[in-house]
């Protein structure tokens, strides 16, 4: 674009001249510059310059037609010499002064009309006032404008006091008058037929005008092309063509700078679809494909420019005209690229032209004086004749010679490089890779012609992963055959044995597709065909068999495969070399016991054409001692006693060949004495004496498929005979852990007790392994899972939060703790436990002894695990595991009761317990400074008999004063109870409640128990006594309002008559009438009051007297009393129990001692 | 005058190409067609254009070598692409294509290697050359 003038790049600009009054001439053109749009001035010194706008002479009287369509300074004339307006400044002193003066003006104007008519331009007389008080007088004025012949609004007053506003009015009328110079400047040069082109509109700064001009100018130029005949053939088309380059070059400016994309891009279409065709002489066409390529890249570059100011063109609506525009068209990179092609073309077509012309020494001085000519697109040549030069027009020969001197001198290949770098990076940026992909093969392939090997291997690489991926396996070929070629000149042996193999093992084939490959220029690798492919594959086997090098290459000393200089290729699992050799390993079983073998199959699989012989195969596992060796036997067996001496193992195969897309299957032992995962990493093969091929491993069960030739419609078979194995088979098992050959006991007996340590003892025997640096892991697990240690449950009472605790591992008897080494573990936590156990040689046992304690009853888990490694040298590789699990049960041993009693044959009135309904729940009520008896028994809940140590009642309350006979508890620790399971011990205490607080708490009961096993003393250890408490229940202190006691004699004697007195005691500050009734008794005869109601003083008691004399003997029913108050309305009796008594038939005869003693003591019941 | 047909497939993979002409540019054909699915890219892609975009769709757009490219997308993702004069064509070329697919020994996604296929692209085309010419 750089190429064309300024004049042809830029909107034109409005040119004028002033003349006069020098000192304004430079605030005036600075004014208009800054116009907009700005207006150019041509400032003259004095009048006398003025004869530079005169025109010339020699151009009048010669009517004959121009020579050349369109001259080449046409337009800058126009911009930079021509103005359109000439203001002539007159100050007013040249014009109120001396007549002499005046005659001075006139003389100027004349001389300026004279000037100016035969061009047309406009004139514009200013009169200049330096003072306001100056004034030119009206008749002045008049005899200017006469003189001048102009409209009155052309003659301006320029008042230096209002200097701005003067300048603005200048200003003003100077664009008027221009726009009226190139208004009649454009009609005018209308009428010229063959110049009917440039734009006055485009002064004017119509563009929409000015395009109409072009475009009609444009056709003009188009229906020239058959007519004329005025110059050569190929010199006339070749100016033709620049014409309508240039043109087309406005016309799209225009169009693009507007805005209007979709049109431009329509124009730029038509431009080029009336001149494509015109190719011109068959010598000559190299110019045609010169100049469209600069169509297109001049087109690409001003939507380049304009596609910056227009962001989003795929808003655009581009659907004009009869065809539809693509987005692609309205894209700089798509003309790019056909710029591009074009100059391709014309280097093609050029080199033709060049051979044609043998001559091409004698060319030389000839063109070097030839010259483009005054009109555009027309060449000269430019003769000296003395002192002038003379332009002599040029034949067609001498044109195609001089064009082909000039054409010699451009190096083609940086120009496509460089349209095609423009292209790749726009489609790039657009996303549209495959059309970027090309653009960057035709570079590379620049790159490559030229030598530049290292530009042109990232590109073919690029662009062969997208052919790859995508299965163009023609185009893949052909890229891949550039860069083989290019390892090729570079001595890249590796990368050129890579793509050698990967173009041999590609699914380019025969059948319908063969006809289709006659290429006319493919590539360095010829046509893709299975021919080419045994020809690439045989060049390979003959690299690598290390016997010769590559001959026909120039530098054949790189390309060589020596013990020197190996090779080695590495093919993963996304390399695109796996269709030349694919590894596939499957171990038949899954899960392989240590030491044992079973059956592994591997299988290859090449899409090479030629059949492959492999000579050695070496398998890797990640266990290294497994790795083995596959030998040829074929093959030299030289190979075998190298590798004999790493103590590998090998295996012999009769044969190691590979077909075509046929599975090798070879299938052999394998064995692994480590536990673990054995895996099949990778399989190398080794052809030739310095070839090798590592192939990653892969399993039948997630193969992916070939990349290329997975769309290829062949035969598949499965990598092993067996087609579940294809399926499921892994490169990876799992070897087990060897059987251990140690015991591990448990020995634990019966159910474990809340509050007791429970001891389990373990047991570590070996049968048959030493024991290396075991460790025994104990755990305790909830049987029912979960929760079982958290405090979730538990009330606040508990204070840790399990619920069963390990409380320690205690060693084998008598060991000596600082015979441990430092090195031994012992962790210890509540619920886990770690011991490192000693060393124990085969047939030694250890046994530790755990220690549990439970805090609530409770099943619970107990694992023991013991890890060792049978062998002392490879302590932490392998571990051989024991495992052994117990359910041990919690359970409470002794259940606690509690019963209150009140003295015999006294009842207090409790007014609580006389509600209608009991309440269960309320605690129960004891009455107030009254001798009350709590009873509290004890049970064998337990399987096996305990031995009970003593029971205490700790009071921790003040308010109770609890008579506890504690005389009588080392009594009972001097002698232990013996409990048998379900047996109840109970013991009574006495309370007497003396606070007058609601609320009495009784007390915590103590019992100190243990087991009562017959063998404690044999075991050695002391059982230690177990303390378990019990809080008893709170209970009610009242004072009760009345109390009613029996008072009879212990016993009694048939017929002997006795007295029964019943004591009725008012507690109370009121008076309380009470009404009583006796019923009668069968067995006695009775004298007093059956019933009667009596009030009883406050504080005071009444006494009911009765006799009795009984009838029958045994035990016998005493009369039953009964009492209700009024004042409670609560009526009650003593209960059936306190109203018996024994009644002896005679007088008995027992010794009566101590009876007092007796009853308080502690009975052992049932 | 058709100068080549191409099927290919929903991962862009060539499934068959043939071309027709006397010159030896095939594999420029090659690199015509797979340009072409750049467009196609670019119409299934962009939801805008998509809704235009029915079951089957035709692409009409310029190529530097004086011919005009047709693409048709089937329901299946599979594109045609050809250079030729009248839309009918892909009408028959998708029924010959249905056949070819819908024998029981062809895998779906590899390549077309049916002779009768080829023979009746070959009669199509044929057609289609002249009735144009004609």
């Amino acid at each position: 674009m750089e190429e064309y003038p300024e004049e042809l790049r830029t909107p034109p600009v409005t040119l004028i001249s002033i003349v006069g009054c020098p000192e304004l001439h430079t605030p005036i053109s600075k004014h208009l510059h800054s116009e907009q749009p700005p207006i150019n001035t041509l400032a003259l010194p004095d009048f006398t310059k003025i004869s530079v706008f005169s025109k010339p002479e020699s151009d009048n009287p010669s009517p004959s037609p121009p020579i050349g369509i369109l001259k080449r300074d046409w337009l800058s004339k126009h911009r930079t010499k021509i103005p359109s307006v000439l203001a002539a400044l007159f100050s007013h002193s040249q014009l109120s002064s001396d007549p002499a003066a005046w005659l001075q003006v006139c003389s100027h104007i004349d001389q300026i009309k004279a000037v100016l008519r035969p061009r047309n331009l406009k004139l514009l007389v200013v009169v200049v006032l330096s003072d306001s008080n100056e004034d030119v007088s009206e008749d002045r004025m008049l005899a200017l404008r006469k003189r001048a012949d102009l409209d009155s609004k052309y003659v301006v007053v320029f008042n230096q006091n209002e200097y701005s506003q003067s300048l603005q009015r200048l200003g003003s009328v100077l664009a008027e008058l221009a726009n009226l110079y190139y208004r009649d400047e454009g009609r005018r040069i209308k009428l010229r037929i063959e110049k009917k082109t440039f734009s006055s509109p485009e002064f004017r700064r119509d563009w929409g005008e000015a395009l109409r001009f072009y475009d009609e100018a444009y056709h003009i130029l188009r229906q020239m092309i058959g007519t004329s005949k005025r110059l050569p053939a190929i010199q006339r088309l070749v100016e033709i063509k620049i014409v309508a380059e240039q043109l087309n070059f406005k016309i799209s400016t225009l169009l693009l700078h507007a805005g209007k994309v979709a049109e431009a891009v329509t124009w730029f279409r038509q431009h080029n679809a009336s001149y494509r065709r015109l190719v011109g002489a068959p010598e000559a066409i190299f110019l045609h494909w010169e100049w469209l390529s600069r169509q297109f890249l001049v087109f690409a570059e001003l939507l380049d420019k304009s596609s910056a100011v227009i962001k989003n063109i795929s808003s655009l609506v581009l659907a004009t005209g009869e065809k539809t525009l693509t987005e692609w068209e309205s894209r700089p990179a798509y003309y790019y690229q056909l710029a591009a092609q074009y100059l391709e073309e014309k280097r093609s077509s050029f080199e033709i032209a060049l051979s044609m012309s043998e001559t091409a020494n004698e060319i030389d001085n000839s063109a070097e004086s030839v010259v483009p000519s005054t009109y555009v697109g027309q060449f000269a040549r430019l003769l000296e004749q003395g002192d002038t030069f003379v332009m002599q027009p040029l034949t067609d020969e001498e044109y195609i010679r001089f064009a082909v001197a000039e054409g010699k001198r451009f190096q083609d290949s940086f120009e496509i490089i460089a349209l095609l770098k423009k292209s790749y990076e726009s489609y790039s940026n657009l996303k549209v890779q495959r059309m970027a992909s090309l653009c960057g093969f035709h570079m590379a392939r620049e790159h490559y012609a030229v030598g530049e090997f290292n530009n042109a291997k990232p590109l073919f690489e690029g662009i062969a992963n997208l052919y790859r991926q995508e299965g163009w396996v023609t185009l893949l070929w052909e890229v891949l055959g550039y860069l083989q070629e290019c390892a090729r000149k570079h001595g890249a042996v590796k990368d050129f044995i890579e793509y050698s193999l990967e173009m041999a093992a590609l699914p380019a084939s025969s059948g319908t597709d063969t006809q289709s490959f006659r290429f006319k220029d493919c590539g360095p690798a010829g046509p893709a065909s299975l021919a080419q492919r045994e020809v690439i594959h045989k060049e390979v086997l003959v690299l690598v068999s290390g016997e010769s090098g590559l001959a026909s290459v120039e530098n054949s000393t790189n390309l060589k495969i020596t013990g020197d200089n190996p090779l080695h290729l590495e093919i993963d699992l996304v390399s695109p070399l796996r269709s030349v050799l694919l590894a596939s390993v499957a171990f038949h079983e899954q899960i392989i016991k240590p030491n044992s073998s079973t059956l592994i199959t591997l299988s290859l699989l090449s899409q090479l054409p030629l059949t492959v012989e492999i000579d050695q195969l070496e398998v890797q596992f990640n266990q290294s001692d497994c790795n083995f060796i596959i030998m040829n036997a074929q093959s030299s067996p030289l190979a075998s006693m190298v590798d004999d001496k790493q103590g590998r193992r090998v295996e012999t195969s009769p044969s190691l060949t590979l077909s075509t897309n046929r599975w090798l299957r070879l299938t052999y032992d394998i064995k692994s004495d480590q536990s673990g995962k054995l895996e099949c990493t990778s399989v190398i093969a080794k052809m030739g004496p310095h070839f090798t091929i590592c192939c990653r491993a892969e399993s039948p069960a997630s193969m992916d498929d070939l990349p290329i030739w997975k769309f290829e419609d062949r035969v598949e078979s499965s990598p092993t005979k067996d087609p579940a194995l294809a399926f499921t088979g892994q490169k990876a098992a799992q070897v087990e852990e060897p059987d251990p050959q140690v015991d591990l006991n448990l020995g634990a007996s019966g159910p474990a007790f809340v509050g007791e340590s429970f001891i389990v003892p373990v047991t570590v025997i070996s049968t048959g392994h030493a024991v290396y640096a075991g460790e025994l892991k104990i755990n305790l697990v909830d049987v029912r899972g979960g929760g079982l240690f958290s405090p979730r449950e538990t009330e606040s009472l508990s204070m840790d939060s399990h619920h069963v605790e390990l409380l320690g591992i205690s060693g084998p008897e008598g060991e000596d703790e600082t015979q441990l080494g430092t090195d031994e573990i012992k962790k210890i936590q509540k619920s886990f436990g770690l011991v490192s156990v000693p060393f124990l040689k085969c047939g030694e046992s250890w046994s530790c002894k755990l220690e549990i304690k439970w805090h609530r009853p409770k099943p619970v888990m107990l694992y023991v695990s013991l890890g060792y490694s049978p062998h002392s040298n490879e302590s932490t590789a392998q571990k051989v595991n024991v495992h052994k699990s117990l359910q041990i049960e919690g359970k409470t041993a002794v259940e606690f009761s509690h019963q209150i009693m009140l003295p015999f044959r006294r009842d207090p009135l409790l007014l609580s317990r006389i509600k209608s309904v009991p309440d269960p729940d309320q605690p129960a009520s004891l009455p107030l400074s009254e001798k009350s008896v709590l009873i509290v028994s004890v049970k064998n809940s337990a399987e096996v008999p305990l031995r009970l140590l003593s029971m205490s009642l700790e009071v921790d309350n003040e308010g109770i004063e609890g008579s506890c006979s504690m005389q009588h508890e080392h009594e009972t620790l001097l002698d232990p109870a013996l409990l048998v399971p379900g047996e109840k011990f109970k013991k009574v205490f006495t309370v007497i409640s003396e606070a007058n607080s609601s609320k009495l708490r009784l007390g915590t009961v103590c019992v100190r128990w243990r087991r009562d096993s017959v063998n404690e003393e044999q075991s050695g250890s002391t059982i230690v006594s177990v303390l378990t408490t019990q809080t008893l229940p709170d209970v009610n202190v009242e004072l009760p309002p009345l109390v009613v006691s029996l008072d009879c004699p212990p016993y009694a004697i048939l017929g002997d008559p006795f007295t029964f007195l019943v004591k009725i005691q008012n507690q109370t500050q009121l008076l309380q009438e009470v009404k009583f009734s006796l019923a009668d008794a069968q067995s006695f005869v009775l004298s007093g009051s059956h019933n009667d109601t009596v009030f009883v003083l406050p504080k005071s008691e009444y006494i009911l007297n009765y006799k009795l004399v009984p009838l029958a003997s045994g035990i016998q029913q005493l009369p039953r009393f009964t009492l209700t108050s009024e004042r409670y309305s609560a009526g009650f009796q003593p209960s059936v129990t306190a109203s018996t008594i024994f009644v002896f038939p005679s007088k008995p005869h027992f010794k009566v001692a101590d009876v007092e003693d007796k009853r308080k003591e502690s009975i052992v019941a049932e | 005058m058709i100068v080549c047909v191409a099927v290919v497939g929903h991962q862009n993979n060539p499934l068959y190409i043939q071309s027709f002409t006397e010159a030896d540019d095939a594999l420029k054909l090659h690199h015509i067609v797979h340009c072409s699915l750049d467009v196609v890219d670019e119409r299934v892609n962009n939801p805008k254009n998509l809704d235009q975009l029915s079951m089957r769709h035709f692409w009409v757009f310029f190529i530097p070598l004086k011919i005009t490219k047709y693409g048709y997308l089937t329901n299946t993702k599979v594109k045609f692409i050809l250079v030729t004069t009248d839309l009918d064509f892909f009408r028959r070329f998708h029924a010959a294509y249905v056949d070819a697919v819908s024998n029981p020994f062809h895998v779906p996604g590899k390549k077309i290697t049916s002779k009768t296929f080829a023979e009746r692209v070959s009669t199509i085309v044929k057609s289609f050359g002249l009735s144009s010419a004609g």
